[in-house]
């Protein structure tokens, strides 16, 4: 396999940087061309790559298609991109995709929407707290001049026990990329470059569509060849390849109505006395989620053992086929199917799993609150950064929230979306949506299932490779 | 048990009525998702034995290779539909005519040679649309038997139930056979649901074909006349076709942007591709061989909901026209178009390879030679450690299948690339998945059988 170049490519697809609890996204729109390039010129050598020893603050760097364009990026050479991110995160068709309607409508976004100001880049900076993460861009703030000026800037951190608002602990069953120098993690979860990073093979063992010139602009000379020997038909001459060491990333502003949830949960009980009321809405919310709040997989654990783990040592084929501990309809069964994806039996499954896998970078905002049965109410408006990087946002995010998350008829239910994030908001009660509990003998249902997470913002960024930023300097 | 065939038609396009035809069926998609999206009754569902229909136009543009025959202009009409009675074809024929006679008549009198208005009648209409009746070369149906009447029966009688057992609390500890029994009287009490004493007919593997058909391969093997043939293929042909690069982003957006247009509205989707075949005695036959082998396999052993173990399609079919020269492949799916392919690539990209292998500039092909031993001794030749390998094992068996659908980015290029817009697409049951449609058909003919404990929970679990 060919080794990865670990100094070119950016390094939060590899490190969550959990030692910085703290991160800003700035959204920005590049004011004056020339001193954009001129601040990416002096920017390229800080970006933290994978190789970089860890400081006490970092600094990543994505660009829409509006961004790229607004450098100077030739049309031809766009085209090379994936539809997705020459596209955006809204159009039609892709609203039916991800399911973007009534309160999550991109119309109604304060971010990324068709009536919100256009982004052409996001800076991220983390730091250990928040005025670590400010000073820091403090620092950058005179190189970019006129270059640039802030859309919406986004606040974002790690809650206690990387746990989210609703209160489960999130982030447990992350893929591995083979020659990270991570260590493999096993179950599955080791996955090929390619799925992640331009330039690689992946699951399929082909190499990614990437982003080639076919135009040569720019110093293009400091640009690798393309991994797979594509070349113009007339002089043979090999494309340099932009995408090489690059990967998209897909930022999406989800607000959660923790109260609406776990009052919706407690709603479902019979019980009086609040203590059961509150126990089974949490043993509800877990049969939801496939896990304890705590992490451990109700695969595994049939009682809330109360304690924080990050077991995700366990596969459905021999231990659930049924659906009783953990339902087919929960979140994390539909969005890592492990050994039972689709009908296929489970060595076929386990390959078919790793080429829909994404590298997910959660950060939270808003109060620091964590929420239970008992506990409900946050202050003001609590939610997260959901971010993930994939190499093909069509076959890996978009795949996973249509047809695992938002399509109810995920395996051979017929009316269950996902839990979390897959119901629809149905203000005309239209719709049937359910989430369906398989016991020993009867389904339970829980019917009318309605839509805790929306949509606030959301775009596809590209993260070039360290030279690759470099190159959009030279434009 | 009632058959399900498949129906196509093509009717020459008169030039100047073009443009009307496109606006009058761009009026009928609208009308039929608009009413669809908001639950309303459509013209089409009042023909009771359709299950899906869809319009076509197929024109030079529609093919992204040089045809090797000339286009003219065409308009597709491919349906699924019951086989009633013992000429089943003229009955379908007099279901579209009585039923979709405003349709028919706007759209076909756009075509040359349809009856003068005062000239229209039953008879006149079906004799028009029989001229075109094109041959489908192969056939999958991922429920066999199942008619549009049993499949809404069935749908009721699950949501009947569902709503009967979610609307009553269950005592923790009852048996699960004692709410299979509280099911059966209360479908009992209805009498709307009478029909569900008589079990469904489901089809089983026909063992007895398959064999025979298995044991021909055999003998094919045994003389030599299959590795010759695979060798023959191999040496002459594969080994000189050439490299496919085509990539997603190669595409033409505005082409794609139409082919969205229309995807992802419900559960269910439409896929409609036009191929050219390769040139030559050698590739007809092959493409004729693989044809056979799907028929055979769609008939014999694909009957339980699954093409190439894909559990995503409704009905397939590939069909041969202009003279064998050019393939249409149609299907009726659920999940989307990603999902659709990805499948395709993930399960089926052997069975995939050997038939579109056969059709002009589809991704190269390794397939042929790579049976047995072949694939160690290109493993020995440097050029040949190119290419990507998909080792699959079956039974006794171990291919290494390199290329075509395999290459997946290429495929997906391709197969976007060769794909044609579906101007009027119509499903009867879009609220229903192909595994929806048979998992109901189960519980109608568990019901009322007696069931042990353990029967019983799968039985309530279906539901």
């Amino acid at each position: 396999m060919t080794a990865l170049e670990l100094s070119e490519i950016q390094s939060y697809l590899f490190n969550e940087y959990k030692e910085m609890g703290f991160s800003k996204y700035y959204l920005m729109q590049i004011q004056n061309t020339a001193a954009a390039k001129n601040f990416l010129a002096e920017v390229a050598g800080e970006v933290t790559h994978a190789n970089a020893a860890l400081k006490d603050s970092c600094l990543n760097i994505g660009f829409t298609r509006d961004g790229l364009k607004e450098l100077g990026y030739h049309e031809e050479n766009m085209h090379s991109f994936s539809r997705e991110f020459r596209e955006g995160m809204v159009t039609d068709h892709r609203q039916r995709l991800l399911g973007d309607f009534e309160g999550s409508d991109p119309k109604l976004w304060k971010w990324g929407g068709p009536e919100n100001e256009r982004i052409d880049l996001i800076l991220i900076v983390f730091g250990k707290d928040e005025d670590a993460a400010e000073a820091y861009y403090r620092t950058l703030r005179p190189k970019m001049e006129t270059a640039l000026s802030e859309v919406k800037t986004l606040d974002g951190k790690s809650l206690p026990n990387d746990r989210e608002h609703f209160g489960f602990r999130d982030g447990i069953s992350q893929p591995v990329i083979k020659g990270s120098g991570s260590k493999a993690s096993g179950n599955n979860n080791d996955i090929n470059p390619g799925e992640f990073v331009l330039g690689y093979k992946n699951e399929y063992n082909v190499y990614p569509d990437t982003a080639l010139l076919r135009v040569k602009q720019g110093q293009s000379d400091m640009l690798a060849d393309n991994s797979e020997g594509l070349a113009d038909k007339k002089t043979k001459i090999k494309f340099k390849d932009f995408g090489h060491n690059g990967t998209y990333f897909v930022l999406r502003q989800l607000e959660q109505d923790v109260d609406g949830f776990w009052t919706f949960l407690k709603n479902q009980s019979k019980e009086t006395e609040e203590e059961k009321r509150n126990g089974e809405a949490t043993y509800l919310a877990a049969k939801m989620m496939g896990r304890w709040p705590g992490g451990a997989p109700l695969v595994k654990y049939d009682q809330d053992p109360g304690i924080d783990m990050e077991d995700n040592n366990f596969n459905y084929t021999k231990e659930d086929t049924s659906g009783n501990k953990c339902p087919f309809g929960a979140h994390i069964r539909r969005m890592n199917p492990r050994d039972v994806f689709e009908e296929s039996p489970p060595n076929i499954s386990l390959m078919l799993t790793r080429r829909h896998r994404i590298m997910r970078r959660i950060r939270s905002y808003g109060e620091d609150f964590i929420g239970s049965a008992e506990n409900h109410k946050p202050t003001g408006k609590v939610g997260l950064l959901f971010g993930c990087f994939n190499a093909n946002i069509s076959k890996q995010f978009e795949f996973i929230q249509y047809t695992w998350a938002n399509s109810p008829k995920f395996k051979r239910l017929y009316a269950d979306p996902d839990p979390f994030i897959g119901v629809r908001e149905d203000p005309k009660h239209t719709l049937e949506q359910n989430f369906t509990i398989p016991t020993e003998t009867c389904n339970r249902v829980i019917t009318d299932m309605q839509r805790f997470v929306h949509v606030r913002g959301g775009a596809y960024f590209f993260f070039p490779s360290v030279t690759s930023i470099k190159f959009l300097s030279t434009l | 048990m009632t058959h399900q065939h498949p129906f196509i038609t093509m009717s020459e396009i008169q030039e100047d009525k073009l443009v009307l035809l496109r606006s009058r069926l761009e009026a009928i998609r609208k009308d039929l998702l608009e009413k669809q999206l908001s639950n309303v009754p459509t013209v089409f569902d009042k023909v009771n034995t359709l299950h899906y229909g869809r319009w076509v136009i197929l024109s030079r543009d529609s093919f992204r290779d040089e045809p090797r025959e000339p286009v003219g202009l065409r308009l597709v009409l491919s349906t699924n539909y019951d086989g009633i009675g013992e000429d089943h074809v003229e009955h379908h024929l007099t279901d579209l005519v009585t039923h979709l006679t405003p349709y028919i008549d706007q759209l076909y009198e756009c075509c040359v040679g349809y009856p003068e208005e005062g000239a229209r009648t039953e008879e006149s209409r079906k004799n028009f649309l029989r001229k075109g009746i094109t041959k489908t070369s192969a056939f999958f149906n991922g429920a066999p038997g199942r008619s549009v009447v049993q499949i809404r029966q069935e749908d009721a009688l699950h949501q009947h139930i569902w709503k009967f057992v979610n609307s009553r609390t269950w005592d923790e500890g009852t048996p699960a056979t004692a709410i299979h029994r509280a099911i059966q009287q209360e479908i009992d009490a209805n009498p709307e649901f009478a029909w569900s004493r008589e079990k469904a007919g489901v089809q089983g593997i026909k063992w007895g074909s398959f064999l025979s058909w298995g044991f021909l391969l055999v003998l094919l093997f045994l003389t030599g006349l299959a590795v010759f043939w695979i060798l023959f293929i191999f040496l002459f042909y594969e080994l000189w076709d050439k490299k496919q690069t085509l990539t997603q982003s190669d595409l033409d957006d505005k082409k794609i942007d139409k082919l969205k247009l229309v995807e992802d509205f419900f559960p269910q989707n439409q896929f409609t591709q036009v191929a050219v075949l390769k040139p030559g005695l050698a590739r007809k036959f092959n493409f004729w061989i693989w044809m056979l082998r799907t028929r055979v396999l769609a008939n014999d052993v694909f009957v339980k909901g699954k093409l190439l173990n894909i559990p995503t399609i409704h009905f397939a079919r590939w069909v041969q026209f202009d003279k064998g020269k050019h393939v249409l492949f149609f299907s009726n799916f659920d999940g989307n178009w990603e999902q659709y392919l990805g499948d395709f690539i993930d399960q089926s990209g052997w069975g995939l390879s050997a038939i579109f292998s056969n059709t002009v500039n589809f991704p190269k092909t390794h397939f042929m030679g790579l049976l047995g031993v072949i694939p160690v001794i290109l493993g020995k030749i440097p050029g040949m450690r190119k290419i990507p390998p998909m080792p699959v094992t079956f039974p006794g068996t171990k291919f290494v299948l390199t290329g075509g659908a395999y290459d997946q980015e290429h495929f997906l290029a391709w197969s976007r690339s060769t794909q044609i817009p579906t101007q009027v697409w119509y499903c009867p049951y879009r609220h229903l998945s192909i595994k929806n449609v048979n998992n109901n058909t189960m519980i109608h003919n568990e019901l009322h059988e007696p069931l042990t404990e353990e029967q019983a929970q799968i039985f309530l679990k279906r539901i």
